[in-house]
């Protein structure tokens, strides 16, 4: 079996691998033990299996590992700041938004990427990042509330910290 | 899957690319953003080249042409200020048709282009805005019609050629210039049943003086209406020609059933997707129907 070295950065830390060359991304992370990077359709359909890639969400059913050279991968291990959890995963879990929890990771990855990306999101918006995510437990409706409530939470919390430092000024 | 594959090669220019291509004996596959080439598993691969870092990732104006290297994710089409000022913004529109987000970003134009599926949403809005490929292979570089391209694109003949971009003319000007794209997908990121894309420009008493409709999903390759296009040039668009060329569409297209409609559906849809198209080019024309 022919190999080949995969160097990579995976939730801040930077690896080294050994890959064969037709392995998919998917296959490889799990066997490194990211067992958050859930195996569903295998097909790009369901979203289980979402990663952010430089900091943008995608199927990493879809990519060969190989691709994943000298990129920036985040794992739903990784969003967690230590034991101290995102506020999007306070929301999920204050919104009732997870269940069995398969499609969970990859929803927070892409709302995570949303709200990197837009502070203060649509419903719509909100929803078209979840797009790419089936659910097969409580549906979508708590998923989009608790992603809508994250947002204003961080955007309070921009906030306060704001005044915070006019007033320390 | 995939289990074959001795070699993963990422070439930092065409030429490199293909080079490796051409040396693959046939057992070489390019790969870009891998979401059809990874779904579709074909297991006698034994080389991938992925163009990804060839530099076939641009937006830019050319003259008087719109050019976009083949490795131009969905993603990129969406945002790009450049695609928002041509033809109203409309590859833009259809880029964020296809797939999710999560395929978006990694799904390329040229992949679409080359996976040379009936129901390729960029297709018939490219169709409509006349566009070329630009392919290179031993003899160099060559530009031909995005409609003979697709003909072929799922035969041998490009087999050792690589798509390099997609050129886009000037479309016409001058004001009543209107597009559209429709889709109708059993979900909103779901493959098409079938899409219509159509251009419209009208002259001052409203009759059409440049008209372009083209269809997917609907017939071997996405293929343009020519006969219902040359059916309105000249006329009036009011609702008498409207189902007119409902009528003609149904007529040119030649729709196949499968798991997701029924040949008889899919030709229904296409008059029905097609007076919509047209509408919408009307209603923003200005002119009443």
């Amino acid at each position: 079996m022919k190999t080949m070295e995969l160097h990579l950065t995976v939730n801040g830390k930077s690896l080294n691998w050994s890959i064969s060359p037709g392995e998919l991304l998917l296959d490889v992370l799990r066997r490194q033990g990211y067992f958050g990077v859930k195996r569903g359709c295998e097909k790009g359909e369901c979203g289980a299996c979402a990663i952010l890639l430089d900091g943008k969400p995608i199927n990493s059913c879809l990519m060969f590992a190989a691709q994943a050279e000298g990129r920036q991968i985040l794992t739903i291990e990784g969003v967690a700041d230590g034991g101290k959890l995102d506020p999007l995963q306070e929301a999920f879990l204050d919104h009732g938004a997870v269940q069995c929890g398969f499609c969970t990771g990859g929803m927070v990855l892409s709302a995570k990427a949303l709200l990197d990306r837009r502070s203060d999101p649509s419903e719509e918006e909100v929803r078209e990042a979840l797009a790419g995510h089936l659910c097969r437990c409580t549906g979508y409706r708590k998923p989009v509330d608790a992603v809508l409530a994250a947002a204003s939470r961080r955007k309070n919390r921009a906030r306060r910290m704001k005044v915070a430092g006019e007033v320390a000024r | 899957m995939f289990d074959k594959v001795e070699a993963f090669y990422r070439p930092a220019n065409v030429r490199e690319a293909l080079r490796l291509l051409q040396s693959g004996k046939g057992q070489a596959r390019v790969v870009a953003g891998g979401t059809d080439v990874v779904v579709e598993g074909d297991d006698s691969v034994r080389f991938l080249i992925d163009i990804t870092h060839a530099g076939l990732s641009y937006i830019r104006q050319r003259r008087a042409a719109w050019v976009i290297g083949a490795t131009t994710t969905m993603a990129e089409l969406e945002e790009s200020e450049l695609i928002h000022a041509l033809a109203g913004g409309l590859l833009s529109r259809v880029a964020r048709w296809c797939g999710s987000a999560l395929v978006r970003n990694l799904a390329t134009l040229g992949g679409n282009m080359a996976n040379g599926s009936p129901a390729a949403d960029m297709a018939t809005p490219l169709l409509v805005l006349d566009a070329a490929v630009v392919m290179l292979d031993a003899r160099g570089r060559r530009k031909l019609p995005l409609a003979e391209y697709l003909a072929g694109a799922r035969t041998k003949r490009y087999s050792k050629s690589l798509l390099v971009e997609v050129v886009v003319p000037e479309p016409p000007d001058g004001k009543g210039c209107r597009w559209s794209f429709q889709k109708l997908g059993r979900t909103a990121v779901d493959i098409s049943l079938v899409n219509v894309a159509a251009g419209l420009q009208l002259d001052f008493r409203g009759r059409v003086k440049w008209a372009r409709i083209a269809l997917g999903a609907v017939a071997p390759t996405p293929m343009r209406a020519a006969g219902a296009e040359q059916r309105m040039t000249g006329r009036v668009l009011d609702q008498a020609l409207l189902a007119e060329i409902g009528a003609e569409v149904a007529r040119e297209v030649s729709p196949i059933s499968d798991a997701r409609a029924s040949a008889e559906y899919r030709r229904e849809i296409c008059s029905v997707l097609t007076r919509r198209a047209l509408e919408e080019c009307s209603a923003h024309a200005e002119c009443s129907l």
